[in-house]
């Protein structure tokens, strides 16, 4: 099992206000420091017009963090491609990966925010169907790894019959991930496939490693504070179907018991469960010190990677 | 008048990075680069990730293609290039508006660039705003040249040049800015400090 830390938003917050530019130079910092302690990747994360400025073009991010290291994966996790042209996608891709000596990573994910949506005169009713034909142009136009975002059974069904890698959500309990892995699995076998393994598997978790219950403590409200900075995505869209500002306290609730969070380790046991190819540690909050931030980089790159490097399936 | 050393027709990628760190280090203006559609800002963003100063002129096709997207790319590599981006544009003139709109931080139907651009307003030039030439390797016709379009009221130069990027900056760069240039100084400089080609 491979650990890769995400998701680099670029973010200028209302909780944690600062300059787009440091957010950028922070990006590749991040990612030499992630490489230098051998993490295997980080992964970048897309919205559209909201204040903060969350990242809205990830291919430009991706070229800046990969010119400037030379080991580590870069991905996205994920791209909204229904909002996008395929295959200019697919070209930024291509180049990408021959900048860089195929290192680096397309996931992509339907998008489920109106107004954007409506800033590209897309109409989201129909994000399924443009999903799907942004999948067909890639996979003629581009041999990228291609993971597919997912919170559905269906969904995973789907990348599977695809042969393209799941990219699993990070608030599901255990029971839910290893269902949609299953799910995945059995519709790849399905499909007659020609390759003898399976498509990866990764998994975005709520990741930090403590060494006491006060640091716990501290990083459990740096999760349920970044829950609340995501929630506020989908309060500026006022049709989401989800009412997320009566739900906010129970889905924090939520988003805080499925963390992970204790010594490299507990961690380390707690992710020997999964029948995956690679987490993702999602450490890329507002609120925690830059110091914090580098050094749990630090530490899942030298402490639990060790760890867990014969866990699940080496990619 | 500014040079903009063109890096289009550079096929090799190592050789691109090594001619704009050379422009980068070298005082030339801007470098011109492109690439396969949709990957024109990953193009600018490597090479702006491996320079500090020089302006990163990317010549993006706008065909096909959301003006909201193409600005939405633009504007993080400007924030990637701290402020040293400029665009070619290729495509329809309303694209091209909305673009031009969208860069300088203003609305337009209803969107607002977020992140907006670094600079206040990133330029955005047609293809026809800016003339392009081989610049000639003799030194007599290469000072008429820059002299001919300097004076002609030329804001940007885009140049091809294949031999040592110190000596374009040595002999052109400040004639392009300056009518008073003192050639005896360059032509001083190549004695003292001869450049290899």
């Amino acid at each position: 099992m491979d650990m890769g830390i995400g998701l680099w938003c670029l973010q200028s917050t209302s909780t944690n206000p600062r300059s787009f530019g440091q957010a950028y130079q922070e990006l590749v910092e991040d990612a030499r420091l992630a490489e230098d302690n051998g993490v295997h990747s980080l992964w970048l994360s897309e919205h559209h017009a909201y204040y903060d400025g969350y990242c809205p073009a990830l291919m430009p991010a991706a070229a800046a963090a990969l010119a400037a290291t030379e080991n580590i994966q870069i991905g996205t996790g994920v791209l909204l491609l229904p909002l996008h042209e395929p295959q200019r996608i697919a070209n930024a891709a291509n180049l990408l990966n021959e900048q860089s000596s195929g290192r680096f990573h397309l996931g992509v994910g339907m998008g489920y925010r109106p107004i954007e949506f409506e800033i590209k005169q897309r109409d989201m009713s129909q994000r399924l169907k443009l999903m799907n034909a942004g999948l067909d142009a890639l996979y003629s136009a581009t041999q990228t790894p291609t993971w597919v975002g997912i919170s559905s059974e269906k969904a995973a069904e789907r990348a599977g019959r695809r042969g393209l890698g799941l990219f699993i959500s990070g608030a599901f309990s255990k029971e839910v991930v290893n269902t949609l892995i299953r799910a995945h699995r059995t519709a790849w076998e399905k499909s007659d496939p020609d390759e003898d393994t399976p498509p990866p598997v990764g998994l975005l978790r709520n990741l930090w490693i403590v060494d006491s219950q006060k640091e716990r403590r501290r990083a459990l409200d740096w999760v349920r504070s970044s829950y609340l900075v995501y929630a506020g995505l989908g309060w500026g869209a006022d049709n989401t179907g989800v009412d997320f500002v009566s739900q906010i306290e129970t889905s924090m609730d939520e988003v805080e018991k499925s963390a992970t969070v204790g010594s490299a380790e507990e961690i380390a046991a707690e992710l020997d469960g999964y029948d995956v190819d690679l987490v993702v540690c999602r450490i890329g909050y507002d609120q925690p010190p830059r110091s914090a931030l580098t050094e749990v980089i630090e530490r899942i790159g030298r402490e639990l990677a060790p760890l867990v490097q014969d866990s699940g399936v080496k990619l | 008048m500014r040079l903009l050393l063109d890096l289009r027709k550079i096929s090799e990628p190592a050789e691109r990075e090594r001619l704009a760190r050379e422009a980068d280090g070298h005082g030339i203006w801007g470098v011109v680069v492109t690439g396969p559609r949709g990957g024109e800002c990953v193009e600018a963003s490597a090479l702006a990730t491996t320079t500090q100063h020089v302006t990163i002129v990317i010549d993006i096709d706008g065909n096909d293609v959301h003006p909201t997207t193409l600005a939405e790319e633009i504007s993080v590599l400007d924030q990637i290039t701290k402020r040293r981006t400029m665009v070619i544009f290729r495509g329809p003139s309303t694209s091209k508006t909305s673009l031009a709109t969208l860069l300088s931080g203003l609305p337009c139907e209803g969107v607002i660039l977020s992140p907006p651009p670094a600079q206040a307003s990133i330029p955005v030039h047609s293809p026809e705003d800016i003339p392009e030439t081989n610049l000639p390797e003799d030194m007599a016709q290469l000072a008429t040249t820059i002299d001919q379009y300097r004076d002609s009221q030329t804001a940007f130069l885009i140049v091809s040049w294949a031999r040592s990027i110190k000596e374009l900056a040595r002999h052109a760069v400040g004639r392009s800015a300056s009518n008073d240039f003192p050639q005896m100084v360059a032509d001083m400089a190549d004695q003292i400090d001869p450049i290899d080609q």
